[in-house]
């Protein structure tokens, strides 16, 4: 999965669409009212490949990520997931985003609910499974995040690693094609950063297309097929984390490194 | 009493007020006070049956006695009448200036309820030939032996209720006799006044005065009557002309029969047993229990029905608050404007006796109560709605429709479960400020608690005990429906 072809750096290929694109961005912006935070974003990303976004705070990486399943309106451009245009208004999005599972910084799980209803509130709603098959594989996917025991318990009462693990599982429930994660362990303590990874980098050993926005640094030169550097709203840089790290080519991303490494 | 009666039947200026107001209203509500009437045709009034309006309270005239009943000189007469010519009535009690707009909007037939003939009401009514002679008495303490006539008032103060026909019957006096005259506003207050030694005398109706001695009130009367207006019963100008026939008929020969004086002497003569020699708080709180819980229970009731109806129309129009169409955003702030902007009061009236004017037929007392207290509730209940949702951290519906579940599914199972929990306490406030609430509606003449303890106090005269223990029971209820809330709250929000 090292060996995916990486797209061309902005503004080399805006013409053509790779067929094995899983997301395939064009020219996006995005403007809350008069503040342009996403000014013109190319990006294709391969089935299975795992890209990691960093880049300094406020430059517009959570609200790219947003984009990705349309929980932000996209101002202009272009969005296709899976070969269909979330622009267009006919959309489904709600088949859509069945298709895309989101991760949160602050996890988002329905206090009111169980660990496991958590997880089985989706397939259930949506007639994708019965409540008993929803049931085993929402214990299967307890298993695979390592907190069946924690199946009846409520979110307040687990620690911020096992919530987060807990909200991966439940992004997981609909058997998404696509992972998103918005610095999924950004609000951890330290301790627990490492079991949340452990997770994630599970889920790329198995080859699930994910777009990572992430702070550690570490983790993203690990596990990345390729690294996105964001800055001021348009990707700054970007290449295979080797690239990225160790041959920085931008004089932003040399600064920006060199803070957070 | 303490609807200034002697005022009400002097002055006809709080109807015209009403009325002029539920015109306001039909117009800005683009239909035409002027409903087309079709008149009856005189014919015989056997077999049929009539709604009479009357007032709450106003002893002798109309009041409950001690077992909830609606008794007094206008119902002994009217109901005597209907037996001897061959209807039935049903009495509609409302109170006063109500039963007048009642017959305005033809919720009812005809009127009974003490109401002096005067050239200003026979424009707009027709009357009955008159009923009840009244006039103006003075009244001084049971005990008191120095005052056996005007003249013995030299120097000293007495009181009347303001601008009645007592006062003005005092003032012309006061000169002659050389007394001082203080105007009061009610009645319990002139006539503690005068209990109290604080004023001499009081001048009075007659029939009121005369009752209350039989009631034992603390008074006795000293000098005869001085002649008065006429008490007559009414119907609208033009109209109902066979009942106002039978009316006059069946007086004539209830006077003839001897009936009528029976029923005179039954109110103003013979002591009442309501106030019977066991004059303890407990005597009082046996004989008054059967009314007061019948009233207790239309209080729960009409706020339950009112409380359910309002968290629908509250979930609706807090959803349509949140949501992103500015239209829905507009209706619903209308609607929040219009019930939380305007008097609970004036909404019952309108319900009650403005709406009918619109649609043509009469509205029940219940369909009214709950309506008002419904819509008024409602708004609130809105409010609190919008506030819970969006308290909810909004991460909770991204988190939602991420796993691609639709709006409404997303409201309704991770959102509004949310909401809930946080609105829980502030619906629990705003029902028990709606059971409160649902005592304005005596103004309208629903028999609820309060309604019923206002009848058991004008009958006995016990104002502070009976208030006391309407008081307590309303204190009770509520205590009790805060307890099984939080039950409730603590079952579905654990
Ligand atoms: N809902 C919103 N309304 C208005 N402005 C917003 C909104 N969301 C984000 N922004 C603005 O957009 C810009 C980019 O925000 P974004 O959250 O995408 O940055 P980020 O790269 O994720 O930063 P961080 O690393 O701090 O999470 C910021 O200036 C932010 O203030
Ligand atoms: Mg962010």
């Amino acid at each position: 999965m090292s060996e995916q072809a990486h797209p061309a750096r902005p503004g080399e290929n805006s013409g053509s669409t790779d067929p094995g694109s899983k997301i395939s961005v064009r020219g996006l912006k995005k403007s809350f009212g008069t503040n342009e935070v996403l000014k013109g974003i190319d990006v294709e990303v391969a089935d299975g490949e795992v890209v990691c976004v960093i880049g300094p705070s406020g430059s517009g990486k959570s609200t790219f990520l947003r984009c990705l399943n349309k929980l932000e309106d996209i101002t202009a451009g272009s969005v296709l997931v899976g070969g269909i245009d979330l622009t267009e208004p006919k959309v489904d999005l709600n088949k859509v985003r069945q298709q895309i599972g989101m991760v949160f910084q602050h996890f988002n799980l329905f206090p009111h609910m169980t660990v496991l209803e958590n997880i089985t509130l989706a397939p259930v709603e949506l007639k994708k499974q019965t409540k008993e098959q929803a049931r085993q594989s929402g214990m299967d996917l307890l298993k695979r995040v390592g907190l069946e025991e924690k199946a009846d318990a409520r979110p307040a009462s687990l620690s911020g690693g096992q919530k987060q693990r807990v909200a991966i599982a439940r992004a997981l429930a609909m058997n998404p094609g696509i992972m998103l994660f918005d610095e999924a362990t950004s609000a951890l303590d330290p301790e627990m950063v490492g079991e949340v990874l452990q997770v994630i980098r599970d889920l790329a050993a198995v080859g699930m297309t994910m777009v990572v926005v992430t702070h550690e640094m570490g983790f993203a030169r690990e596990v990345a097929d390729r690294v996105i550097f964001m800055a001021d709203g348009v990707i700054c840089e970007q290449g295979s984390p080797e690239e990225i790290f160790s041959h920085a080519q931008q004089s932003r991303l040399q600064d920006f490194l060199a803070k957070v490494l | 009493m303490q609807r200034l009666p002697i005022a009400r039947r002097t002055r006809p200026g709080g109807l015209a007020v009403a009325g002029a107001l539920l015109t306001v209203l039909a117009m800005f509500f683009g239909v035409s006070g002027a409903s087309a009437q079709v008149p009856s045709a005189p014919s015989n009034v056997e077999g049929k049956t009539f709604t009479i309006g009357t007032d709450t309270t106003f002893a002798p005239f109309e009041f409950r006695d001690s077992s909830g009943e609606l008794v007094g000189i206008d119902m002994d007469i009217i109901r005597a009448v209907a037996k001897s010519q061959g209807f039935t009535v049903q009495i509609k009690s409302l109170g006063f200036a109500a039963a007048l707009q009642a017959l305005s909007s033809k919720q009812v037939d005809g009127v009974i309820a003490a109401m002096s003939i005067t050239d200003e009401r026979k424009k707009v009514y027709d009357f009955s030939d008159p009923y009840f002679d009244s006039g103006v008495q003075m009244a001084v303490a049971k005990d008191n032996t120095d005052i056996k006539g005007y003249a013995d008032l030299k120097g000293k103060t007495v009181t009347a209720k303001t601008g009645s026909e007592g006062e003005s019957f005092a003032q012309s006096i006061a000169g002659r006799y050389g007394f001082t005259v203080k105007p009061l506003d009610q009645s319990a207050t002139m006539y503690e006044l005068v209990k109290s030694g604080n004023a001499a005398a009081v001048f009075d109706d007659y029939p009121v005065l005369a009752y209350g001695v039989s009631q034992n009130n603390g008074l006795k009367t000293v000098t005869k009557k001085e002649a008065g207006g006429s008490y007559g019963f009414a119907v609208n100008k033009g109209q109902n002309a066979e009942l106002m026939a039978a009316f006059n008929t069946g007086l004539a020969e209830l006077k003839d029969n001897g009936q009528y004086q029976a029923i005179l002497d039954k109110y103003l003569k013979s002591p009442q047993d309501t106030v019977s020699a066991d004059s303890s708080f407990w005597a009082l709180l046996v004989s008054s229990m059967p009314a007061l819980l019948k009233g207790l229970q239309n209080t729960v009731v009409v706020t339950l029905i009112s409380f359910a109806f309002a968290m629908l129309l509250g979930l609706f129009f807090g959803f349509l608050k949140v949501s992103h169409n500015i239209v829905s955003r507009g209706v619903a702030t209308t609607f929040v404007n219009i019930f939380r902007g305007t008097p609970l009061l004036v909404q019952a009236f309108f319900f009650y006796f403005g709406l009918p004017q619109i649609i043509g037929q009469p509205v029940n007392i219940w369909v009214a109560g709950v309506l008002t207290l419904s819509l008024n509730s409602a708004a609130y209940v809105t409010e609190i709605v919008r506030g819970g949702i969006q308290s909810v951290d909004p991460g909770q519906l991204e988190a939602s429709r991420s796993l691609g579940l639709g709006y409404g599914t997303s409201m309704r199972r991770v959102v509004v479960p949310q909401a809930f929990k946080i609105m829980t306490p502030a619906l629990i406030n705003q029902l028990v400020i709606l059971l409160k609430d649902s005592s304005l509606l005596l103004a309208i003449g629903f028999a609820e608690l309060l309604y019923q303890g206002q009848q058991i106090y004008s009958n006995n005269f016990r104002i502070s005990e009976t208030l006391l223990i309407v008081a307590a029971m309303y204190f009770i209820v509520i205590m009790i429906l805060t307890k099984l809330s939080n039950i409730v709250d603590k079952r579905f929000n654990k």
